[in-house]
């Protein structure tokens, strides 16, 4: 019971982020909003709302992996590489060009388990290199993040593919009760990290692993297979990324499938309120963190700022709104 | 090494080619005659089926032809392709045949060739020829007059639309020939129609992702669009699922108009989807290697080598499918 009593309130503050970040980056997500309800012609159509979300999708579900990992003090700078990878395995799979399956429902779905699997195998590497040997993530991971598009661009010879397959289209364009699959995915995988971080064990003992790793040793926590896991985790969600970036587009290209999605991710992270050095972890933040950057995205577009100009007010409002957390969170 | 004392030269070497433009068509490297050449290709990246039509074609004659071919590919990056263009040089081949990225980013790797006595042809994309000029800085530019593929695209936008439409205009990257010259013959048509109006333009940097994420966001802002000229047939193709995806039916409310003709381009003009695409041949080998041959053989190179380029539309998509690329 002694322990219980420990526990709980420990919990509580653990799970959730300072109100007044996740506040913060609410507040900046709502004036964006405004802005738009006021400035964009068209914004309130269902569409726009489909648009944003479906644009967002593969950021989201990568970011809660980077969540997860940067909750334990880790960084995972592979995730776009690994994005590569599995988007690059999933054509050579289903066209029979890698294991001599022919065109089928069989095909199909391989192309769907395999890549993913690939993706947290390599996943598993990450970890293991943290772990085992005690390699600074940065770095352990920036060897995937080198090597992953190459292993990719060999396997394609750097050409891109194009395909059509059913299957893959109904991921891409496909909707389930007038609502995208992709968003469905989306929010399944928010649902269930969400869930994992605050209900379970493995939730738990990730937050106490980044808190303060010494101590969850000394307490008995098995650090390395948390940690490998969760650059699984990560690595796993990379791969289901890249199914769904060449599934809209009908199309994979080795050297642009998660090109710098390591950095919207970690930018969704930050501006979500999740500390960089580690112990706490919003998932809800993180989600929100993404709709800010996308929605922001979309507003320069249609407002006809160019993409160059759109890189400097982006970086512009992630400063705005880690600023305005920092002013909330500060009693 | 010395990065950035050759960058002055260069830049010097420029004032001083600008300063005196006559007498200098001496300067251009010769090339002898021999049986056999190694000859430097520097691709600018193989993220869609032009590009890999065109590798392919380069090697093809070169197979044929029994030349040595360094093949590179700057993966999108100008300053990569500057750097190939240098290992080709170090490598000493005969002559290079370049697709520059960019306009400007490209010049120093012109000048290098130029410097270490290296023939130099641009195939498919020009420089800026205010820095370096045909027939003085390299021997000769190859490729489609991509003005006249702008125009034509323009003329049947007019035709096909009544001389009434609100346009949204997927650019190809920023800064590259083919965008800036596609831009410039379409507005130059499509200026003389005051019922034709672009109402958004953007840059689809040419690849169906972009393409489709830049057409999402610009039809939602201008629903009132009613035709879609992309630079290039990948964009168009993310334009299409990107239409179908808000529930346009692109072909019947919305007219799409498009250059390159690839494959998958016309299978959309078959399917009723896209309305017209302007050829860009992509198939440079022959010509590129007959007038490297032609160069040594002491022949005169025109500056400038057009490739004639087809017109396709739901007339000849069907019948010109088998020979796409």
């Amino acid at each position: 019971m002694q322990e219980l009593e420990i526990v709980a309130p420990r919990r509580r503050r653990l799970v959730l982020p300072h109100g007044g970040a996740l506040g913060g980056t609410l507040l900046s997500l709502v004036l964006l909003v405004l802005f738009n309800l006021v400035a964009t012609p068209h914004f309130t159509s269902l569409q726009t709302l489909y648009v944003n979300l479906t644009q967002v999708t593969t950021i989201v579900i990568v970011a809660v992996g980077m969540t997860m990992v940067i909750a334990t003090g880790g960084i995972d700078l592979s995730v776009g590489s690994l994005m590569a990878i599995s988007g690059a395995l999933a054509p050579l799979i289903f066209a029979g060009k890698l294991l001599g399956i022919g065109p089928g429902p069989l095909a199909d779905g391989l192309a769907f388990v395999l890549p993913v699997l690939v993706a947290m195998g390599f996943g598993c590497f990450n970890g293991w290199l943290v772990a085992r040997f005690r390699i600074q993530p940065i770095v352990a991971t920036l060897v995937l993040f080198i090597a992953g598009r190459g292993i990719a661009q060999v396997m394609t010879n750097g050409n891109l593919q194009a395909f059509h397959n059913a299957a893959f289209h109904t991921l891409g364009l496909g909707r389930v009760l007038g609502v995208p699959i992709q968003v469905w995915l989306m929010a399944t995988v928010v649902g269930i990290a969400t869930w994992v971080i605050a209900r379970t064990l493995y939730g738990r003992q990730l937050l106490a692993v980044g808190g303060n790793e010494a101590a969850a040793r000394l307490a008995g926590l098995p650090v390395g297979r948390i940690k490998i896991l969760v650059y699984a985790v990560s690595g796993l969600l990379s791969g289901i990324a890249g199914l769904i970036v060449i599934a809209i587009n009908s199309s994979s290209d080795a050297n642009l499938v998660g090109l710098g999605m390591e950095l919207d991710a970690i930018a969704a992270v930050a501006v979500g309120g999740t500390a960089l050095t580690g112990g706490r972890a919003s998932i809800i933040g993180t989600l929100l963190g993404a709709l800010i950057i996308q929605l922001l995205r979309y507003t320069l577009l249609s407002h006809g700022i160019p993409d160059a100009a759109a890189l400097v007010v982006k970086a512009a409002v992630i400063l705005v709104a880690v600023y305005i957390q920092q002013v909330r969170r500060a009693p | 090494m010395n990065g950035k004392r050759s960058g002055w030269l260069i830049a010097a070497a420029c004032l001083v080619s600008l300063a005196a433009p006559a007498a200098q068509a001496d300067d251009l490297p010769k090339l002898k005659e021999k049986p056999t050449y190694k000859v430097g290709f520097a691709q600018t990246e193989s993220n869609n089926p032009w590009r890999l039509a065109q590798t392919q074609s380069m090697k093809d004659e070169a197979a044929k032809r029994g030349w040595q071919l360094v093949y590179t590919d700057a993966n999108s990056s100008a300053a990569k392709q500057v750097a190939d263009v240098d290992s080709m040089i170090a490598q000493h081949v005969d002559v290079i045949f370049l697709s520059p990225r960019e306009e400007k980013p490209l010049i120093p790797a012109v000048m290098k060739a130029k410097k270490a006595g290296i023939p130099l042809f641009l195939i498919d994309r020009s420089v800026d020829p205010t820095l370096a000029k045909a027939g003085r800085d390299y021997v000769s530019f190859i490729g489609s007059d991509f003005v006249e593929e702008g125009r034509r695209a323009g003329e049947w936008l007019v035709k096909t639309t009544g001389g009434t439409a609100k346009i949204i205009e997927l650019q190809g990257t920023s800064g590259s020939s083919p965008a800036n010259d596609r831009r410039k013959g379409f507005m130059e048509v499509i200026s003389k129609s005051p019922g034709m109006q672009v109402v958004a333009s953007q840059d689809g940097d040419f690849t169906r992702d972009k393409g489709r994420q830049v057409m999402e966001t610009l039809l939602q802002a201008h629903p009132e669009a009613t035709a879609v000229f992309a630079h290039n047939d990948e964009m168009a193709l993310g334009a299409i699922t990107a239409l179908e995806a808000a529930g346009r039916h692109p072909g019947k409310d919305i007219t799409l108009v498009s250059i390159d003709g690839e494959k998958d381009g016309l299978q959309a003009i078959i399917d009723g989807k896209m309305g017209a695409t302007v050829e860009c041949n992509p198939r440079f080998g022959p010509g590129a290697y007959q007038a490297a041959a032609d160069y040594a053989a002491g022949k005169k190179i025109e500056p400038i080598v057009v490739n004639q380029d087809h017109f396709y539309d739901s007339s000849n998509a069907a019948q010109s499918l088998a020979g796409s690329y």
